[in-house]
């Protein structure tokens, strides 16, 4: 087993709650009786070990302790009780650009910030071309950042951090930074990361990244760790926690929404049959139907579907809005049927989630999650890899 | 070495942004004490009608560069604890966002004053050559006594900076503080002419009048310090130094949570 690279040991911080925060010689003269405060435990009794090469998440809802143990991880807060231990030269992506000085050239800024996360001058002068690039900021490295946009500004930031060259990585949920060309090559720097062997703590919201990246997670509720292991199926334990406990049915589903109108069932269908299935082969027929009852009359309803691969990936999510279906007004029973022709789903199992909301889709009547799970079965083309086929034509030439 | 590094740049950025944006930049760090040294020389030989101190052995008579050799180190003292306090508390975005040796805000604020020092004090060596007095072959030892004194700056600076992120009383409290020892300073009267005894006691051996007297027997009078006296003052700069490096270091661990 590899050795641990980050060991949090019982940790426990505890926060002062002023009433009223009040930094004055008079409250430390006037004594104690003035100086009333409630102490907040925002972490509690929090142990686990980060193994060398993991990538490892840790997920939880606001408030939830994550941002304080990564502070305690990162050594800038002191716990009240236990211990951080760190075996490697760490970095701490906590905030960009702390540090940086609007009236210096990004040149100057490259420079006291990388010094400020710990390197030396000659290791920066080494790598001091290689953060330009990635920041594509060639031209403008030797004007103030004060003149740069917020978008410029972040990029040279997230460039000299990534380039610390950090064996231990903690990253605060900052890899959404700047454009799309740039999202994808700080993705990329993530993953050689990952490759090289380096290990990384992610502290996030962003699901898909935990179970797309992480080897193992935590989860955080109130300070204590309530769940630990594969991030799957902790993401997915925690997306249903997000999504409302309370109404969990037997099936497995889970629904929330105000209720005007619900959903009653969800039904799939092979070919012209009427009998309901629950796998298919792929390139066949299939209908799906969702039966609703209303209790009173909603105005222009908008029935929605998706489709998930147990992955996590969303296949198809089709609804009636983008259609142009839009009834005046829906009441009583009914129900919306979907029909499929020539599926191009490959084999895997899928869940299919399913929604009525208003016609801006912000208000949710009703939304029933994990509707059905339904298996895809090997059927013409079959492909190993990917979730769908383009039924592609070969051709090779010699 | 990292941290010594950072140390070199915080104090580059220090001394690069200071005068940004302002077209006589670096002249203004001249015009403050110029303008000071003009209205205590009108007070002082036209409104008292005092006589300048007389340099022993030196012979110099002249209250504008007795005045500048006060003043120069002493604005050293209080303006770097002064903004030693602003940069920890201005510092909290930093310390709240990463771990790096947060003494070094601190340090960064001495060095570059303490190279401002030395700017000015060329001019005032200009000065003095004009007046008479040849400081070229005491500046050695005059450099000695302002390490002491940038020690003793150090120390007092990490302590206030560090006692100023939980009681911000203290950022005013040195605003005061600051003018009282101003004029418990022998920078613009001669100790020697003031009947009122504990004035003379505090401005000859309180601390920052130790440092100044010191001063002025070097460069106005050119002569050597007591060994008393240099040893008290390397005493107190050592010592400070190291007591407001404890305090800060104790205290430091806790500014992430008090910001």
């Amino acid at each position: 087993m590899a050795a641990a690279a980050l060991t949090v040991d019982h940790l426990t911080k505890t926060f002062r709650l002023h009433s009223e925060k009040n930094n004055s010689l008079k409250m430390l003269i006037a004594g104690k009786k003035r100086n009333r405060y409630e102490e907040f435990t925002a972490l509690r009794d929090v142990t686990f070990d980060v193994k060398e090469g993991e990538v490892f998440g840790v997920i939880g809802e606001n408030g939830s302790g994550k941002s304080t143990l990564l502070k305690c991880m990162a050594g800038i807060l002191q716990p009240n009780a236990g211990s951080v231990h760190v075996s490697k030269r760490m970095s701490a992506l906590l905030e960009l650009g702390a540090g940086f000085h609007p009236e210096l050239s990004g040149r100057d800024n490259v420079f006291l910030n990388a010094a400020i996360l710990g390197m030396a001058r000659r290791e920066i002068a080494g790598r001091f071309d290689e953060i330009v690039e990635f920041s594509g900021l060639e031209s403008f490295i030797d004007s103030p950042v004060k003149t740069y946009s917020t978008g410029m500004y972040v990029r040279l930031a997230f460039a000299v951090a990534i380039n610390v060259d950090p064996q231990l990585l903690i990253i605060d949920e900052i890899l959404a930074v700047g454009d799309v060309t740039f999202q994808q090559k700080c993705l990329e720097k993530f993953v050689d990361f990952r490759n090289e062997g380096r290990t990384i703590v992610l502290v996030t919201h962003a699901m898909n990244s935990v179970k797309d990246m992480c080897d193992r997670a935590i989860w955080l509720t109130h300070g204590v760790v309530t769940g630990e292991g594969d991030p799957a199926e902790l993401v997915e334990a925690y997306t249903e926690m997000m999504l409302g406990d309370r109404n969990r049915n037997e099936d497995g589903s889970v629904r929330r929404g105000s209720g005007e109108i619900q959903i009653e069932r969800v039904e799939l269908f092979v070919g012209a049959s009427e009998t309901p299935v629950k796998r298919f082969r792929t390139s066949d027929s299939i209908r799906l139907r969702l039966h609703y009852r209303a209790e009173k009359s909603v105005p222009k309803p908008v029935f929605g579907f998706a489709i998930e691969h147990l992955g996590g990936a969303t296949v198809t999510a089709p609804c009636t809005r983008d259609v142009g279906l839009l009834p005046a007004s829906v009441s009583g029973e009914g129900y919306v049927e979907i029909a499929m022709d020539n599926v191009a789903m490959l084999p895997g199992t899928y869940d299919l989630h399913t929604s009525i909301t208003d016609f801006n889709r912000q208000h949710e009547y009703d939304n029933l999650h994990l509707a059905l799970r339904f298996d895809v079965m090997t059927g013409k083309p079959y492909e190993t890899g990917g979730l769908v086929t383009m039924r592609p034509t070969w051709t090779i030439q010699s | 070495m990292a941290h010594r590094n950072l140390l070199y740049l915080l104090s580059l950025k220090e001394l690069r942004t200071r005068y940004k944006k302002s077209i006589l930049g670096w002249a203004w760090s001249l015009f403050n004490p110029l303008s000071q040294m003009l209205i205590f020389t009108v007070i002082f030989i036209y409104v008292f009608k005092a006589s300048a101190p007389i340099g022993d052995p030196s012979g110099l008579k002249n209250f504008p560069l007795y005045f500048m050799s006060g003043l120069l180190p002493f604005n050293f003292f209080s303006i770097t604890v002064g903004v030693s306090i602003g940069a920890v508390q201005g510092g909290a975005g930093l310390i709240k966002k990463v771990q790096f040796p947060h003494e070094h805000l601190v340090f960064s604020v001495v060095v570059a004053q303490f190279i401002t020092l030395m700017i000015e004090l060329t001019m005032l060596a200009v000065a003095m050559f004009i007046g008479g007095n040849n400081i070229l072959p005491w500046l050695p030892l005059l450099f000695v006594v302002l390490i002491f004194l940038a020690l003793f700056s150090s120390g007092v600076a990490l302590m206030l900076s560090a006692a100023n992120v939980f009681y911000h009383d203290i950022n005013y409290l040195w605003g005061i503080l600051s003018q009282i020892l101003f004029y418990a300073t022998p920078i613009i009267y001669n100790p020697a002419t003031i009947n009122l005894r504990a004035l003379v006691l505090i401005a000859n051996y309180g601390p920052t009048g130790s440092f100044i007297t010191a001063i002025h027997n070097i460069v106005y009078d050119l002569r050597v310090p007591g060994t008393g006296r240099l040893l008290e003052l390397a005493v107190i700069g050592i010592a400070t130094f190291f007591f407001g490096l404890w305090v800060f270091n104790r205290l430091s661990p806790h500014f992430a949570e008090e910001m």
